[in-house]
């Protein structure tokens, strides 16, 4: 591993990621400032939630966080290793530890692939063999199917052949695969029904504890947020608007943005 | 005679036929709202695409679907697409593939506009900042002028309602309308459906999974599974006194608010045991 090799106290005091100043605009001129100036820092074993409307920059933000995107200026360190600068053949220890799920599971898995060739592709990436080491492919493809509930023999099935539900458990069986210490997960249940939804919640807040994950979760809904992350970051117009424990700012919202955000949340009305 | 009358609409695909929608039968009232709720691949997308004629042709389509007395069953593909966006329009689930990719939203919504409301279409530009700027999107100008991809998941799923409510249909078909809006955008994006369709007296087809959200727009609701309707009924007493035990396990998994946080959510499952877990 290249992490930097810190006395065990120092490693427990500098936190997993650190953003100083984020920016990144798009177009002409750099008319769209979608984020600006964005400060946070991610522990390891936090359960942040991103939260805020639409267009406020939370996809923006994980992309940059998972290196898939580059910032128009600021830094991000990843265990104390600035990534915003490093070439794609030098991420290996960020896509080791970091794994994505995102929003659609209808168009993040490929429709011509194997579900057992989708889930185990992360273990056959250039970058992350030197960081894992060698990995029993076979055996890990079926610990993770295991793991998000799926029969083995979903392995030599496509996507197309499974529900919206099942389909985002695939995704989650992916990202799990190179046993990443940090999830992010964009959305992961907005384009599920109710009655996988729950499921999936169940399933994520297990994995989370039972692999002491670091969990950054984007969601616009504020119910799911706060059933389960112990942490929140309020984005407004590619600024942070508020962060706290989630239970102070759900509970008592000090911004005038997050108070209404709260409100808005939807409830049963009959 | 109602605005739209489905009588035992059966689905199916290939060659195994494989059924998607069941022998369904409802009606909508000219300005109903009328929501349809049910797991994912329960045929709630294909039941509105058999009303809107944009099943691919790999779908056979049985029974009846009735719209403004017309039998849009069995119906020419250039009389349907006459009726689409003039007297029946739709949101569709997922906004990527609803949008040209190489083509300026902007344009999209003209063209809408064109189509089917000629006289209009001189000013056609200002109608269409007009409705961007009123499903909420404060920087009308920028967003017509990008393409699908330099917008946000909830940018463009506005410019779709956009699309759909440019030519006040008489019935709007809303998939998961609000699914990638965050609640501040949801609540202002309901607000102007509720308005518009007030204010043109069009029914509407909703869409959701969201039971919170079906309960502040509908005044009845279907339930769906299996390509069945199992119950319907009016919003408050479906949502409190739910008799099919999949409803009343769909109404529990909709309370995260009324579970601890971090404790096991309810699900479906633990009300409807199912054969096999889908
Ligand atoms: N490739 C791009 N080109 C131009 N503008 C972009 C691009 N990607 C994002 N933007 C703009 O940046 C802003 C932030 O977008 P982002 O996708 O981060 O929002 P978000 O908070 O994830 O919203 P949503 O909840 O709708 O997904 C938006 O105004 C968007 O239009
Ligand atoms: N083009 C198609 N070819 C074959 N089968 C299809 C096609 N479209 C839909 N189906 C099948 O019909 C059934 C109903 O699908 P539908 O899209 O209506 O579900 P839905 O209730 O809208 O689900 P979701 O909540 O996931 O959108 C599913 O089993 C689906 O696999
Ligand atoms: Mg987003
Ligand atoms: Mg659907």
């Amino acid at each position: 591993m290249s992490a930097p090799t810190l006395p065990p106290d120092a490693a427990a005091s500098t936190p997993l990621y650190r953003v100083r100043g984020l920016t990144r605009t798009f177009g002409r001129a750099g008319r769209v400032k979608a984020l600006d100036g964005v400060d946070l820092d991610v522990s390891a074993g936090q359960r942040l939630g991103i939260v805020g409307e639409s267009g406020s920059g939370k996809s923006t933000l994980i992309r940059l966080m998972a290196a898939l995107d580059r910032p128009t200026t600021g830094s991000i360190s990843f265990e104390g290793q600035e990534i915003t600068r490093l070439p794609e053949p030098r991420l290996g220890f960020l896509r080791a530890s970091v794994q994505l799920v995102f929003q659609d599971p209808r168009s993040s898995l490929d429709p011509r692939m194997t579900v057992g060739s989708i889930v185990t592709e992360p273990l056959r990436s250039r970058h992350l063999r030197g960081a894992l080491g060698p990995v029993q492919a076979g055996v890990r493809l079926r610990e993770v199917l295991d793991a998000v509930d799926l029969p083995p023999d979903a392995a030599g099935r496509y996507p197309h052949e499974f529900s919206g539900g099942q389909r985002q458990r695939i995704a989650i069986a992916r990202a799990l695969a190179p046993g990443p210490r940090v999830l992010i997960a964009d959305e992961p249940v907005s384009a599920l029904d109710v009655s996988v939804r729950a499921q999936v919640l169940n399933l994520l807040a297990g994995l989370v504890a039972a692999n002491d994950l670091t969990l950054i979760f984007v969601s616009h809904d504020l119910a799911v947020v706060r059933h389960l992350c112990d942490t929140v970051v309020v984005l407004r117009a590619g600024r942070i608007d508020e962060q706290g424990p989630a239970e102070q700012v759900f509970g008592e919202p000090r911004s005038e943005y997050t108070r209404a955000l709260v409100s808005a949340i939807p409830r049963i009305r009959v | 005679m109602s605005l739209l009358e489905v009588s035992d609409l059966t689905v199916s695909f290939g060659r195994r036929r494989r059924v998607a929608v069941d022998h369904a039968s409802f009606s909508l009232e000219a300005g109903q709202r009328l929501g349809i709720i049910g797991e994912s691949g329960s045929g709630k997308t294909v039941t509105a695409l058999s009303v809107m004629g944009l099943l691919p042709e790999t779908a056979q389509v049985a029974g009846s679907v009735r719209l403004a007395g017309r039998e849009l069953v069995g119906l020419p593909e250039s009389q349907h697409a006459r009726l689409r966006g003039d007297l029946v329009s739709m949101v569709f689930q997922e906004p990527m593939t609803a949008l040209d990719p190489t083509m300026q939203v902007g344009r999209q919504v003209a063209e809408v506009l064109r189509l089917h409301a000629p006289e209009r279409s001189g000013r056609a530009r200002q109608h269409v900042l007009e409705m961007l700027g009123r499903v909420g999107l404060t920087d009308a100008e920028r967003v017509a002028d990008s393409f699908p991809h330099q917008l946000s998941g909830g940018q463009r799923q506005r410019c779709l309602l956009a699309m759909a409510l440019i030519n006040s249909p008489d019935l709007v078909i809303c998939d998961e309308p609000t699914t990638a809006l965050d609640v501040t955008v949801q609540a202002r994006v309901l607000a102007l459906l509720d308005e518009v369709l007030s204010a043109e007296g069009a029914a509407c087809l909703f869409i959701s999974h969201d039971l919170a959200v079906v309960s502040q727009v509908c005044s009845d609701v279907l339930v769906m599974l299996d390509g069945d309707i199992v119950e319907a009924g009016p919003v408050a007493k479906l949502f409190t006194a739910p008799e099919h035990p999949y409803t009343r396990g769909l109404v529990a998994t909709a309370r995260i608010d009324q579970v601890r946080p971090g404790e096991r959510l309810p699900t479906v499952e633990d009300f409807y045991p199912r054969a096999e877990a889908r």
